[in-house]
């Protein structure tokens, strides 16, 4: 029946705790919520609740926008306004009254005091505050049963309380620490917008812009709302936060493809307008745009627990089920052996207190602060605390291309000229192989493509390595413009000295862009024609080619060699331009010739083929080396990109993605020459999936691939899908981390166990859905944080099975205390003395513990299987290690009292008597009468001498706890913080003994100088015990000892 | 001096044939019928503590009569705090600390004087009490020098001072068995703990006094409640086995009008260095009980 109640209660308890850990670990999420401040998805209104799942599957599906099909007369009357004159004021007004102002919703923010409140019932709290409650109970029972009620169980509650609350404040500080960094990323900039209404122009604060006004932006806006462009003037924009694609886009009233993200008629809320003019109808604001849909998405994410939170969770199980069974088993010895209700509470508490292992939690928070403190010192800020452990746990990493596995800055990588391909240096530092600069070729070639070039360097530059420097152009020009100014030296004078007299910029029909220029030699009074595009069209302009300086006619075999460069450039998901010139004859094109560009009165063909230069934004130089780390280290990477399949494929094979020799289902068919539908998918490990694609897969064949093949690239993703792939790796059980800086990628960095943003690059919208930030955008930092994150699991292991350790010693005084009568050994005090005094600097200082080896040569955890917390930790800190120290304290506590004269023979069931204020004269074994109070102080003294033994032993334990499988010999004694964490427990222990006045606070009283040597021996042969233990270990790997005290 | 530790060692082993302790039935259980290699790891330790203990008291106390006082002073002020390696001694359980209890045990005594069943718990406690005083059992120890400490360290075997029941007069249960309550003035017992090796300075006797505003009579047994030095000091169970306790007899001489009121009386030990006076310890050198006569 006892079993049935206890477990009754043990399993009520544990559904609560479940469902509190469960409530806290969603408002430590709600801190990565979107734009302003936290989030809290519990306090969501009633509406979204209600409709939250029905809500969150509309929001994954593909955006409804068909504007865009719509003809300008249907927009307008849509959204009752004019082309023209835009809204009245009138409607404006009511439209802003009925839609709300264009902003994104700010998440409703948790009060602060709830958040408190969290902190304060959490974890360990709610069973300390059972035992507070009781002593409180048990001081007003004596109080109203008593003449002069001993105040022991009032100081003890009051101690209780102020432990759950101190630590709820410390984590409760820890938490809003961290949930403070976001702070800074808030945009606090009010955006303005230029609205045309009732035909004026008016600037209005953005927020104010409501449907079917009609508004104006230009290069250098920020769109306010997703427009309908009704007119455009080259104008491009910026989709790269929205779509990951770095390229600007053009935009036109044009419709130009069914999917409004390709269309180039809509632009969307706050993305930017990078150059010219546009103007249009506003047919989304706020949440409904795009962007707010995303945000939504997002924010309205239920993400799951991280892996260290599953895994304390487990823990506080396992010690919980542990103190509770422990408790309540005593409780009901204690009334069946005859104790008063009264005692058998105390009992209660003195188990619970005893079990608990008060600051360990407290403990864990510190080592997660330490390892997010050294983080950040190597560029990985850590929003949230418990996202320090997860990249250690990852078994997949998801990251985006754009930024984080590449450099986001277009660069030459090729160059096609003299009928070959020369390879242009594309690493950060300039440190790859140059080419053969000396032809007269790139000279030619190096000119065209200055001139041609309307990029140029930002003023103020000159100190900063070219590649660094900002450029006002768009990114292939600045590509161009650093390649020649990094071969060639100074563009700027070559464009000086070549003063240009003519211009047709880029458009898309024409697919080219060419100025004419005046010659560097002043006798020379021709004019040079300079052009590049798109290489097909510029070939059909070019009669002849230029080969080692000399022009040729273009022949069949030269325009099958540039086909052959053509595809094979293309082919590395480069993009290609072609360049060309002519020297116009002077007798045409005399000097001051008026050339007009708009009705073109100059020869634009039969012109001299050049060559082709290809740009690609080429993979940083850390990130090769970083995937084969983490492919050594047993994580999947997985590249998800919005960008097209070949470039993410040519990227992916040049960091590693792809692994050499790793075919896709089409490089065989290519190779073998067969239908692609003929290859057995698995006999490619590698595939590249076309977002496409992926919409038609169902879940079985998502899961499909993610589980055969090894090496995945998904290119052309849109975010909704993004965050379907997250959701198909984490089905399959992985711990899946996401990397990506766009607002494209947020749904997805929410979804993931850890989502990684770029601190640089990133969106503020990624920062705030991610758990950490790069703050270089390096994906080489991403390996820091898996090693830090095993580091840290692996040291946690260690200062767990520390401090659970003196549990035992804890416990069993309170046993022997209940079955044998004999005096108590150990008071809460004290053992509260331990928990949260001397345990807390060494359990602390092993987290700054080295790794035992190679933590990078070893798979990932299996959540599943490896716990934090397992029964080998527990029978290694309960079974052994802590019933050495058990034996220890009670040698020192029967040396005491046998020095005092109560020899061990007579202390069995001396505790009635012992405990009983009325009896004055309890002799002992040498005749001597004591008082209560006398008997009490030796007692107490006991007490401290047990409480000693527990630090002399813990010393041991610390040392054995350093290592888990290698000798301590091995690993050396070089963690200084833990040499000072012994000085410091041992210091604080003296302290709290000889210290004045500790009689009458703590009731600790000051110990003869050999009593401290009473532990020394067992102190001695738990070190013995465990390197034997380790030793054996070593030596017969896998074997029975191994499979039972590794932990 | 040197024989004194040579006692103590022998005890834990001695104990097992141990007869119970004859003068208290309080006394907790003393089965010590194990014999463990602990209990000896432990007697082994004792024994080195207490010679030093031993040693550095009686250098202590024989050595500088004249010092004593001020040493007293000083161990006093520190001795709740620091451990002092230099006597040895273990906070409070130094010569100055000296356990009261009262008999019958009770801290409230009433009874209805006039209902010998009514008191004739409290008797039966004060007879228990006095079976180890007995004439008889007393007239086979040593009559001591009056006024001087039984020092006998160096002897093997420790003689017994002589602490005749007798000389509790009217209270010695001897003339009135009912000890003066049947009249309605009950005498009250008060004993010293016994604590090894403990030597009181002064001439110590028991002062009682009642706390109401008018004093109450009382008669003490031995006269003055003198607590003679010659049964100092005392040598632990196993070398001084018959060791009896001085006591002294209170006799409250009530009249009718005190009775049914409570009345309580603090007794205190006086007139050494025996401290009485500890905040927290109320039975350190003191003692106080509530006595309510009916009739």
């Amino acid at each position: 029946m006892c079993m049935t109640m206890m477990s009754m209660f043990g399993c009520m308890l544990m559904a609560w705790l479940a469902r509190r850990t469960r409530c806290l670990r969603r408002e430590q999420e709600g801190e990565g919520g979107f734009n302003t401040g936290p989030v809290d998805k519990d306090d969501r209104s009633p509406k979204k609740k209600k409709g939250g799942t029905k809500d969150m599957d509309d929001l994954k599906k593909e955006v409804p926008i068909t504007e865009h099909k719509m003809s300008l007369e249907e927009v307008c009357r849509k959204f009752q306004t004019d082309v023209v004159q835009g809204l009245t004021n009138a409607k404006a007004a009511e439209f802003l009254l009925r839609d709300g102002p264009n902003a994104l919703t700010p998440p409703p923010t948790t009060p602060e005091w709830v958040k408190f409140c969290r902190q304060l019932f959490g974890g360990f709290s709610i069973l300390l505050w059972t035992g507070a409650i009781l002593c409180f109970l048990a001081y007003a029972i004596q109080a109203a049963t008593e003449d002069e009620p001993a105040g022991d169980n009032l100081y003890l509650g009051i101690v209780l309380t102020a432990v759950v609350v101190i630590t709820g404040c410390f984590s409760y500080f820890q938490e809003a620490k961290s949930s403070k960094i976001m702070e800074s990323f808030k945009n606090m900039v009010p955006q303005q917008a230029l609205v045309i209404r009732e035909g004026e122009k008016v600037q209005i604060n953005a927020e104010e812009v409501v449907a079917g006004d009609l508004i104006e932006v230009k290069g250098g806006d920020r769109i306010p709302a997703d427009i309908r462009v009704t007119s455009a003037h080259g104008c491009k924009v910026d989709n790269s936060s929205l779509t990951g694609e770095s390229e600007p886009q053009s935009r036109s009233p044009d419709c130009t493809h069914d999917n409004p993200l390709e269309t180039r008629n809509i632009a969307f809320f706050s993305t930017n307008c990078v150059e010219g003019t546009a103007r249009g109808i506003v047919i989304c604001t706020g949440d409904r745009t795009v962007m707010g849909r995303i945000a939504t998405l997002t924010s309205g994410l239920e993400t799951g627990k991280t892996p260290i939170a599953v895994e304390i969770e487990h823990f506080i199980h396992i010690i919980t089920g542990v103190a509770v069974f422990l408790g309540v088993t005593f409780f009901i010895l204690a009334i069946i052996l005859g104790y008063t209700w009264l005692e058998a509470v105390i009992f209660l508490i003195g188990i619970i207190v005893a079990n608990v292992p008060e600051g360990l939690l407290a403990t864990v928070t510190v080592c997660l602060t330490l390892t997010a403190k050294r983080m950040a010192k190597k560029n990985c800020l850590v929003k949230n605390l418990e996202a320090v452990e997860t990249l250690g746990s990852t078994s997949t990493i998801c990251s985006d291309k754009t930024g984080t596995l590449t450099q986001n800055r277009m660069t030459v990588a090729h160059m096609w000229f003299d009928n070959q391909i020369h390879e242009a240096d594309t690493t950060e530092d300039q440190s790859g192989a140059a080419f053969d600069k000396s032809s007269v070729t790139w000279l030619s070639l190096s000119r065209v493509a200055a001139l041609c070039n309307r990029a140029q360097f930002k003023a103020g530059q000159d100190s900063v390595a070219i590649l660094k420097r900002d450029v006002a152009g768009d990114a292939s020009e600045s590509a161009l413009l650093k390649c020649i100014e990094l071969s060639c030296g100074s563009v700027r004078m070559m464009r000086d000295k070549n003063k240009k007299v003519a211009e047709i910029p880029f458009n898309s029909t024409n697919k080219y862009q060419l100025s004419i220029h005046e010659t560097e030699d002043p006798n020379d009074n021709r004019y040079l024609l300079v052009m590049k595009g798109a290489p097909e069209r510029i070939l059909d302009r070019c009669s002849t080619i230029m080969l080692q300086g000399k022009e040729q006619p273009m022949d069949e075999e030269m325009k099958e060699a540039f086909q052959n460069a053509y595809m094979e450039l293309g082919g590395l998901g480069e993009r290609v331009l072609g360049f060309c010139h002519l020297l116009l004859p002077e007798d045409q094109y005399p000097k001051g010739f008026a050339f007009d560009t708009d009705d073109v009165n100059f020869q634009t063909d039969n012109l001299c083929f050049v060559g082709l230069m290809s740009m690609i934004d080429p993979p940083r130089a850390a990130v090769p080396d970083a995937v084969g780390k983490c492919r050594s280290a047993g994580i999947k990477v997985i590249m998800v990109t919005g960008d097209h399949p070949i470039t993410a494929k040519a990227i992916a094979k040049g960091v590693g993605i792809i692994s050499e020799g790793n075919e896709t289902v089409e490089d065989i068919a290519a190779r073998l020459n067969i239908p692609v539908s003929q290859v057995n998918p698995r006999d490619a490990k590698a595939c590249v999936i076309h977002g496409s694609d992926l919409k038609d897969l169902s879940q079985d064949q998502m899961d499909d691939i993610l589980r055969n093949h090894t090496e995945i690239v998904f290119a052309r993703t849109s975010p909704q899908q993004k965050l379907i792939i997250v959701e198909g790796c984490q089905r399959l059980g992985a711990i899946v981390a996401v990397t990506g800086d766009g607002v494209n990628d947020s749904p997805a960095l929410k979804k993931a166990d850890i989502g990684v943003a770029m601190g640089i690059s990133g969106s503020d919208v990624s920062k705030q859905a991610a758990d950490m930030i790069l703050l270089d955008d390096n994906f080489a930092s991403i390996v820091t944080g898996v090693e830090e994150g095993r580091l840290i699991f692996d040291n946690l292991k260690k200062s767990i099975a520390y401090t659970l350790t003196s549990n035992i010693p804890e416990i069993t005084p309170f046993l022997f205390f209940i079955i044998v009568n004999i005096p108590l050994p150990l008071g809460t005090i004290t053992i509260l003395c331990i928990d949260l005094g001397t345990d807390m600097v060494p359990a602390i200082s092993l987290a700054y513990e080295t790794a035992e080896s190679d933590i990078m040569k070893r798979q990932p955890r299996n959540p599943s299987r490896d716990k934090l917390v397992n029964e080998r930790l527990i029978s290694i800190a309960y079974g052994q290690i802590g019933m050495i120290q058990a034996l220890g304290g009670f040698f020192a506590y029967f040396v005491i009292l046998a020095e005092n004269g109560f020899l061990p023979s007579q202390l069995v069931g001396i505790r009635l008597n012992w405990d009983d204020r009325n009896l004055n004269d309890l002799e002992d074994s040498y005749g001597q009468q004591w008082t209560y109070e006398q008997r009490k102080i030796v007692e107490f003294t006991c007490h401290t001498a047990f409480f000693v033994s527990i630090v002399v032993v813990q010393w041991a334990d610390l040392i054995i706890c350093k290592t888990r499988r290698n000798s301590v010999f091995q690993q050396g004694m070089r963690n200084k913080i833990l040499i000072f964490g012994l000085f410091e427990e041992t210091a604080l222990a003296a302290f709290l003994s000889y210290c004045p006045g500790m009689d009458v606070a703590l009731r600790m009283y000051p110990l003869k100088p050999t009593w401290w040597f009473c532990a020394f021996p067992y102190s001695f042969l738990i070190f013995v015990y465990d390197e034997a233990r380790k030793l054996i270990l070593r030596r017969n790997p896998g074997g029975w000892v191994e499979k039972e005290t590794y932990y | 001096m040197s024989s004194s530790p040579q006692v103590q060692t022998q005890k834990p082993n001695q104990d097992q044939t141990q007869e119970p302790n004859q003068d208290q039935t309080q006394g907790p259980n003393q089965d010590q019928n194990q014999d463990n290699a602990k209990e000896e790891v432990k007697a082994e330790e004792k024994e080195e503590k207490k010679e030093e203990k031993r040693e550095k008291k009686e250098d202590k106390k024989e050595a500088n009569e004249a010092k004593r006082e001020q040493k007293k002073e000083k161990q006093d002020s520190w001795k709740d705090f620091i451990y002092n390696p230099r006597t040895g001694e273990f906070l409070g359980r130094t010569a100055g600390s000296w356990g009261l209890v009262i008999r019958p045990h009770a801290v409230e005594i009433t009874f209805n004087r006039s209902d010998p069943e009514n008191y004739k718990h409290y008797i039966r406690q004060l007879h228990d009490l006095l079976q180890s005083y007995n004439d008889s059992i007393q007239e086979r120890n040593e009559l001591c020098m009056v006024g001087e400490y039984t020092t006998q360290d160096n002897e093997p075997v420790k003689k017994v001072c002589q602490f005749k029941r007798s000389t509790l007069r009217q209270c010695s249960g001897l003339p009135d068995p009912s000890f003066g309550f049947k009249e309605g003035k009950p005498c009250i017992i008060i004993k010293m703990n016994r604590v090894i090796g403990l030597k009181p300075e002064g001439d110590p006797y028991i002062n009682c006094t009642a706390k109401r505003a008018t004093s109450l009579q009382m008669q003490y047994f031995p006269s003055e409640g003198r607590l003679d030095k010659m049964f100092f000091p005392y040598y632990g169970k196993k070398s001084h086995p018959d060791y009896v306790q001085p006591l002294v007899a209170v006799k409250l001489l009530f009249t009718k009008e005190d009775y049914n009121i409570e009345q309580t009386v603090e007794c205190k030990v006086e007139g050494s260095n025996l401290r009485n006076d500890d905040e927290r310890d109320k039975f350190l050198g003191r003692v106080t009980f509530r006595v309510k006569v009916s009739e």
